[in-house]
């Protein structure tokens, strides 16, 4: 991809701020997703608020990147690689919306959590995979700001282990609950914060395909190899009868 | 029988309503031109677009061979229009220029009324038997045009007295009186303003139905607007030809993208 300057200087300058609004939205849901699962893990109340409030921010600067993009496509009438950098930009700051959504509700139901026994192993379980999530979505920026096509594919690809994850965490909690039904409602939550973070890794392949688009003006087709097979193994349990209605 | 003429016809579409290969033109010493090979489609409009002195316009005058008029001016390689050589020495370039049409950058009326404006054409090419057969070319080319509104009432005003704008259409109403297979139009809107563009832009949709329409603008935004296939230039050499779409999106040589994004190439 050609990144040199545009002839009307002001082009480049619009472009640049843009980047720069959308970098520091990408640094905030990641401090957001880091700070929701500490909180979780270490019953801090006060971090968990903390992310809470955060997420205004991140909601301020995805509006403020929807008006800097659409007076660009009207002032400038972006075309090829820049109208490419406009439509990916807007999806891209939607996509890290949703994330900053996700975490700010993983930090409401840490708080809920917080009140509760904790469940053996489960935040151990749920901060390696927010882990992976949160590496998987600096590499998804990282190859936005550098426009690294093998790095966006690799995101696109490494989004499988966040689905194995989340199913091995699915199975541990039906087994929690299926042990002591007092540990339904703690369960309940931590699945779905897995079920969150599982989301946000969705939302991180989203911002890789982007990535691809970006760079090579077409989204990626083959299906990717996917993991959740949650879907089809709650099956099995129904007929056990042995959690019916949550 | 019918699935028969459907195959033809999209074959002939495909070889195109015009096809040049290997056209080179030369002003003089000057190589203006390198080695174009193109296919224009029919009842489609193709637009040529390219920094100033690419060789786009001179290209477009190739195709009704305006360029014999220049003195210096040699145009080697191969042009047809269905099919048929545009230089076979049997090829009458009055007859040739009724059937490629042309529209200039600047609104060009003969200093006539406008109704001989429109009739001029026809007349020479002896397309009319009759006075009443001459109103009716007249009225449809007005019309198709989109200027018979404005001008109805005053058909034996000189054509000079409208605005830019009707003038530009009046030479469009002129170009299509002949009935031409090809429209060609050089920079048709650059002294228009955006109301008169628009009207144009409208119009060309429209005659794309009947004819095929090439058109030269320098305005990116009119090119991606009115055509369905696109032509960059640069520096003599036809650079990238594709569907209008693609070569805004997503061209392929960074030629293209760095002409169409505004970049110092």
């Amino acid at each position: 991809m050609d990144r040199r300057q545009h002839i009307v200087t002001a082009f480049d300058r619009d472009l640049e701020t843009i980047e720069a609004l959308l970098a520091r939205m990408g640094g905030l849901v990641e401090a957001a997703v880091v700070d929701a699962i500490r909180a979780l893990e270490t019953r801090d109340e006060d971090l968990a608020e903390a992310v809470r409030r955060g997420d205004k921010a991140i909601d301020a600067l995805e509006e403020q990147i929807d008006i800097e993009t659409a007076r660009l496509i009207a002032l400038r009438a972006p075309t090829a690689s820049d109208l490419r950098y406009v439509l990916a930009t807007m999806k891209i700051a939607a996509a890290l919306e949703r994330c900053g959504d996700y975490a700010k509700n993983l930090a409401r139901r840490s708080t809920v959590l917080a009140q509760m026994p904790a469940i053996d192993g489960a935040s151990g379980s749920i901060r390696r995979m927010g882990d992976a999530v949160r590496l998987q979505m600096k590499n998804a920026l990282d190859a936005f700001i550098q426009r690294d096509l093998e790095l966006a594919e690799q995101v696109r690809l490494g989004d499988h282990d966040v689905d194995q994850m989340y199913n091995t965490l699915f199975r541990e909690f039906l087994t929690h609950m299926m042990e002591d039904p007092r540990n339904i409602t703690a369960c309940m939550h931590l699945h779905f914060i897995a079920k969150n973070i599982e989301r946000m890794g969705d939302h991180i392949t989203g911002i890789a395909e982007q990535v691809i688009y970006l760079i090579t003006g077409n989204l990626p087709d083959d299906e990717r190899p996917k993991a959740d097979h949650t879907a089809l193994a709650a099956g099995d349990h129904t007929q056990e009868g042995a959690w019916q209605s949550p | 029988m019918y699935d028969m003429g459907m195959a033809q016809s999209v074959a002939a579409e495909a070889a195109g309503k015009v096809s040049a290969r290997g056209v080179q033109v030369f002003y003089g010493t000057t190589h203006a031109l390198r080695d174009v090979d193109i296919d224009i489609a029919d009842r489609a409009v193709t637009a040529f677009i390219g920094p100033s002195g690419c060789g786009k316009s001179t290209f477009l005058r190739c195709l009704n061979r305006m360029n014999d008029t220049i003195p210096g001016c040699r145009v080697l390689g191969d042009i047809r229009l269905d099919g048929e050589d545009i230089h076979d020495p049997r090829v009458d370039p009055v007859q040739l220029r009724a059937r490629v049409g042309m529209v200039f950058q600047k609104p060009n009326p003969f200093p006539k009324s406008i109704y001989d404006n429109v009739a001029y054409g026809p007349r020479i090419h002896g397309l009319a038997r009759s006075r009443a057969d001459m109103d009716v070319v007249v009225e449809k080319s007005l019309r198709r045009a989109a200027l018979w509104n404005d001008v109805r009432d005053r058909l034996h005003d000189a054509g000079t007295g409208l605005s830019g704008g009707q003038q530009q259409r009046l030479c469009i109403a002129r170009a299509i009186a002949t009935s031409p297979e090809v429209l060609l139009m050089d920079e048709p809107c650059s002294a228009l303003d955006p109301i008169a563009t628009a009207q144009i832009e409208e119009l060309i949709h429209e005659l794309a139905d009947q004819f095929s329409v090439v058109i030269v603008t320098h305005s990116m935004q009119q090119a991606s607007r009115v055509s369905q296939h696109t032509a960059f230039f640069h520096l003599g050499e036809l650079v990238e030809y594709g569907d209008t779409e693609t070569v805004f999106t997503n061209p392929v040589d960074p030629r293209t993208e760095n002409y169409i994004t505004g970049r110092i190439g």
